[in-house]
C-alpha cells in the first residue's frame, strides 16, 4: 500500500509540474488573470460601488454571494461542533476546594453533594491557581480588544478589515476571558443559548439584507435597491457594512461555540 | 423580475437560519419551518422547470452584476430537472423521516433539521450556479453538513466512517479547487460560459489539460467512482436513517450532474472527445465500476451495505454513459440521474422503515418481512424491479438509452456490463425476497394474533401482526414507488421536452 501511495503522490506531483510549464511568469502584468477582469474591477469598482476598498468591493458586492455562503460555512462549522460534541449527560464526579485550607475534595457522585459558597468552591480537574496579575491585565485588556474588533468590522469597506477579521478578534477576546479566569466565568456571562441564537442571527442579517433587496424589486443582494430608504449616497458601501456586521456576529459566536465545546468535551463546565 | 432561481436556494437557507434561532427558543418550531421552506423551494423549482420548458434558459445575476464580473445563475433544462428532483426528494424525505429523527437524535432534533436544510442548500446551490468558484463554496457546505450528519449516526462506527469520508472528501474538493485555480490562471475568469468561450483557443495548453484532469478526478472522488469509492459504503450505511435517505440518492447524483455540466458547458465535447479522445478509457472505467460494484454488493450480508454498493454500481452506468461521446449515451446518463435518484430514494425509504422496526437489517434478520411489513416490502419490490430494469419502471428506460448509446459508440463491453449488472441485481434482490417471503419468522419476532386477519391459513404459523413503519413513511414510499412507474411511462416526454433541447 505504501508503494501505491508513493506512486500516486509522484504522479500527482508530476501532473502539477507539467501544468506549470505554461503558467505566466511571476507577476506578469499581461497574464490573463491580470488583464481579463482585473482591469474592470480596478477602474470601475470605486465608481460603481463607492467603496474605496477594492478588495471589499469584490468580496462583499461583486462576489458577495460567495461570501454569504462562506459565512454559512462558518455557521455550519459551529453547528457541527454543537451537534457532535455537546454532551447533556450529568457529570459523574465533582471537584471542590475547601477555601480556608486549600484541600481538594473529589466526590464521585452524580448529584452535587457539597454546597458551594464561602467555605467550598467549585473546581476544575485541571485547576490552576488563579493569578491576580494575569486576571487584572486581561480584565483591562479585553474591552480594548473588543473596541478594536468593532473598529475592524466597521471599517471593512474603507480600509483593510471586515467581518471575518473583526469577528475573530472579538471572539478571541471572549476566549481570553475563559483562559484568564475559567470557563464557568465565560459561560455565565455569554450563555450557550445566546451564542446559538447570535450565530444564526449573524448569517440571517446577511441573507436578510439580500432577501429584502429582492422584495424591494431588485435581484438578490442588490444593495442599490435600498436607495429609496437610505438615500443614494454610498448606498452600496452601506450595504457592504450591513453584511460585514452580520459576518462579524456569526464569526464571533461560532469562534466561542467551537472553543467551549472542544475544551470542555461538550460539557460546558470546565476546561482550559 | 423573475426571482425564482434565487428563491430555490434562498428559501432553504432562510429556513435553516430561522430554524437555527428556533432551535434555541422553541424546539418544536424547527420542523414546520424546515417543511415550509423546502415546500417553497420545491414550488420555485417546479416554476423554474416550467419556465425553462416554455421559454428557454433563465439567466439570473446575483447582486445585479452581469457576468463575468458578478456571479450568475443559469437555469436550463438540465439543472431545472435536477433542482425539481432535489427539492422534491428533500421535502418528501422530511415528511417521511419525522419519526426516525425522533428515534435517533431525540435531544438535538432541532439542530438536525438546521443541518439538513444546509445540506439541501448546498445541493441546490451546486446545481443552480453558473460560476466555477461558487460551485466549490457550495460543495463545501454540502460536504461539511454531510460529514456532521454521518458522524451523528451509528454510535460506534459513525464517527470513524465520517472521518474516512472527511479525509477523502477533502482531497476530492481540493482537487476540484486546484483545477479551478489553473483555469483561472489560464483564462482570468470563473464564469462557466466565459471560460467555455475561451477554451477552443487554447486546446493545446498543458495547463488546461491539468486543470481538466484535476477537476474531473476531484468530482469522481466526490461521486465515488470505483476505485475511488472506498469512503461511500461505510459513510452511508452508518449515517442516521433520516439523513441516509437523502444523501444516498442525491449526493452522488449531484456530483454526476457537476461532471456532466463541466463536460457540456465548460470544457465542451470537442475538447474532451476530439482533442483528448478520452472516451474509450473512461467507458472502460465505468464498465469496471459497474461489474465491481455489482459483485461486491453480491457478497454483502447487510442490507444497507448492499444498497450502498448498488450506488457504486449505478455510478458506473452514468459515468460510462456520459463518456460514450454520443447523444444517446448522454441522454441515458442524464435520464439515469433522475431515475437513479428516485430508485435509490425508494430503496432507502424502505430500508429505513425496516430499520425503524427491526433496528438491525442483516439479510438474515429479514425473515417473514412480507407478512409483517407488507406495504414497505411492496415499495421495496417496485424499487428493486426498477434497479434491475424491468419495464415499465423507469430503470428500464434509462438503461435502454445507455445500451443504444453503447452500441452506437461500438462499446460492446459497456453494453454487456449493463446487462450483466441487471442479472447481478436480479440475483441480489431475489436472494433478499426469498428470505423475506419464504423463510419463517424467527422466534421472538412474531406475535401470535388469531382474530380475523385471514392470513393464518398457511401451515402451522399463526398470523403475523402487521407492524408497519409510521404512516407518513409508508405513504411517502407509496408515492415514490408510483412515481417510479409514472416517470418510466413519461420517459419519452422528459427526453424530448427537457433533455434533448438542453443537449442541442
Amino acid at each position: 500500500m505504501k508503494l501505491v501511495g508513493f506512486i500516486i503522490v509522484c504522479l500527482t506531483g508530476g501532473l502539477l509540474l507539467y501544468g506549470t510549464g505554461e503558467l505566466p511568469a511571476w507577476g506578469d502584468p499581461n497574464s490573463p488573470a491580470s488583464t481579463h477582469l482585473s482591469d474592470d474591477y480596478i477602474t470601475l469598482a470605486l465608481e460603481q460601488t463607492e467603496a474605496p476598498n477594492l478588495v471589499t468591493a469584490v468580496l462583499a458586492d461583486y462576489r458577495g454571494f460567495d461570501t454569504m455562503f462562506e459565512t454559512a460555512v462558518v455557521f455550519c462549522a459551529g453547528l457541527a461542533c454543537f451537534l457532535l460534541l455537546r454532551d447533556f449527560r450529568p457529570k459523574k464526579d465533582h471537584y471542590y476546594r475547601h477555601v480556608p485550607t486549600g484541600v481538594m475534595l473529589h466526590v464521585k457522585n452524580e448529584a452535587r453533594t457539597v454546597r458551594t459558597g464561602r467555605e467550598f468552591e467549585d473546581m476544575d480537574r485541571e485547576w490552576v491557581p488563579s493569578d491576580t496579575i494575569i486576571k487584572t491585565v486581561c480584565r483591562i485588556l479585553i474591552p480594548f480588544i473588543q473596541i478594536y474588533a468593532l473598529y475592524v468590522v466597521a471599517h471593512g469597506d474603507f480600509s483593510p478589515g471586515g467581518g471575518f477579521q473583526g469577528g475573530v478578534i472579538f471572539g478571541s477576546s471572549l476566549i481570553l476571558l475563559a483562559i484568564s479566569y475559567n470557563l464557568k466565568t465565560l459561560v455565565k456571562r455569554v450563555t450557550e443559548k445566546f451564542l446559538g441564537v447570535f450565530s444564526s442571527l449573524g448569517v440571517l442579517v446577511y441573507v436578510g439584507i439580500g432577501a429584502i433587496a429582492m422584495a424591494l424589486g431588485g435581484n438578490f443582494l442588490d444593495y442599490g435597491k435600498y436607495a429609496p430608504i437610505f438615500g443614494e449616497h454610498h448606498i452600496r458601501a452601506l450595504g457592504m457594512l450591513g453584511v460585514e456586521i452580520g459576518v462579524g456576529m456569526a464569526v464571533t459566536a461560532v469562534m466561542v461555540i467551537i472553543y467551549i465545546n472542544i475544551v470542555s468535551e461538550g460539557r460546558h463546565d470546565e476546561g482550559l | 423580475m423573475n426571482n425564482y432561481p434565487a428563491i430555490v436556494v434562498i428559501a432553504p437557507l432562510l429556513g435553516a437560519l430561522f430554524a437555527g434561532v428556533a432551535a434555541w427558543v422553541e424546539d418544536r418550531a424547527t420542523y414546520p419551518i424546515a417543511l415550509a421552506s423546502l415546500g417553497i423551494a420545491a414550488a420555485a423549482a417546479v416554476n423554474d422547470l416550467i419556465t425553462v420548458m416554455i421559454s428557454g434558459p433563465i439567466q439570473y445575476n446575483m447582486a445585479g452584476w452581469a457576468p463575468p464580473m458578478g456571479i450568475e445563475y443559469r437555469i436550463d433544462g438540465l439543472n431545472a430537472l435536477v433542482l425539481v428532483l432535489i427539492t422534491g426528494i428533500a421535502f418528501l424525505n422530511l415528511v417521511a423521516s419525522y419519526k426516525n429523527v425522533q428515534q435517533e437524535t431525540p435531544d438535538r432534533s432541532g439542530s438536525f433539521y438546521v443541518m439538513y436544510l444546509l445540506f439541501v442548500v448546498g445541493l441546490v446551490g451546486v446545481v443552480s450556479t453558473g460560476d466555477l468558484f461558487n460551485l466549490y463554496v457550495l460543495i463545501e457546505i454540502t460536504s461539511l453538513s454531510s460529514y456532521t450528519m454521518i458522524a451523528l449516526g451509528d454510535k460506534d462506527r459513525g464517527a470513524i466512517a465520517s472521518l474516512n469520508y472527511i479525509f477523502i472528501g477533502v482531497i476530492g474538493a481540493s482537487f476540484y479547487l486546484l483545477g479551478v485555480g489553473y483555469i483561472y490562471i489560464k483564462t482570468g475568469s470563473l464564469n462557466m460560459a466565459d471560460v467555455a468561450a475561451m477554451i477552443p483557443a487554447m486546446t493545446e495548453s498543458s495547463t488546461l489539460l491539468v486543470a481538466f484532469i484535476l477537476c474531473i478526478i476531484g468530482v469522481w472522488i466526490k461521486m465515488a467512482l470505483f476505485p475511488l469509492h472506498v469512503w461511500l459504503p461505510n459513510a452511508y450505511a452508518f449515517a442516521p436513517v433520516g439523513f441516509a435517505r437523502i444523501v444516498a440518492p442525491l449526493m452522488t447524483k449531484v456530483m454526476v450532474y457537476v461532471m456532466v455540466r463541466l463536460m457540456v458547458s465548460v470544457f465542451g465535447y470537442d475538447y474532451i472527445f476530439t482533442t483528448l479522445s478520452l472516451s474509450d478509457g473512461v467507458v472502460w472505467m465505468g464498465t469496471i465500476a459497474i461489474l465491481a460494484g455489482g459483485i461486491i454488493a453480491l457478497s454483502q450480508k447487510n442490507l444497507k451495505k448492499m444498497m450502498t454498493y448498488i450506488i457504486v454500481c449505478e455510478i458506473g452506468y452514468m459515468v460510462g454513459g456520459a463518456w460514450l461521446g454520443n447523444e444517446l449515451g448522454m441522454t441515458g446518463a442524464i435520464l439515469h440521474i433522475v431515475n437513479d435518484a428516485l430508485m435509490t430514494f425508494a430503496l432507502f425509504l424502505a430500508v429505513g422503515n425496516m430499520v425503524y422496526k427491526l433496528d438491525r437489517v442483516d439479510i438474515t434478520d429479514l425473515q417473514g418481512l412480507f407478512a409483517k411489513m407488507p406495504w414497505t416490502m411492496g415499495g421495496f419490490v417496485i424499487a428493486a424491479f426498477s434497479i434491475v430494469g424491468v419495464p415499465p419502471t423507469c430503470g428500464f428506460f434509462s438503461k435502454w438509452y445507455l445500451i443504444l448509446g453503447a452500441f452506437e459508440a461500438g462499446a460492446y463491453h459497456f453494453a454487456a456490463a449493463l446487462l450483466v449488472s441487471s442479472l447481478i441485481c436480479a440475483v441480489l434482490f431475489f436472494k433478499v425476497f426469498e428470505v423475506c417471503f419464504f423463510e419463517p419468522m424467527s422466534e421472538g419476532h412474531g406475535h401470535g394474533d388469531d382474530h380475523g386477519h385471514g392470513h393464518d391459513s398457511h401451515g402451522e404459523h399463526a398470523a403475523v401482526a402487521i407492524e408497519e413503519a409510521p404512516v407518513a413513511s409508508v405513504i411517502t414510499l407509496a408515492v415514490v414507488s408510483v412515481s417510479l412507474i409514472v416517470v418510466g411511462l413519461y420517459s419519452g416526454t422528459i427526453v424530448d421536452r427537457i433533455i434533448l433541447p438542453f443537449l442541442n
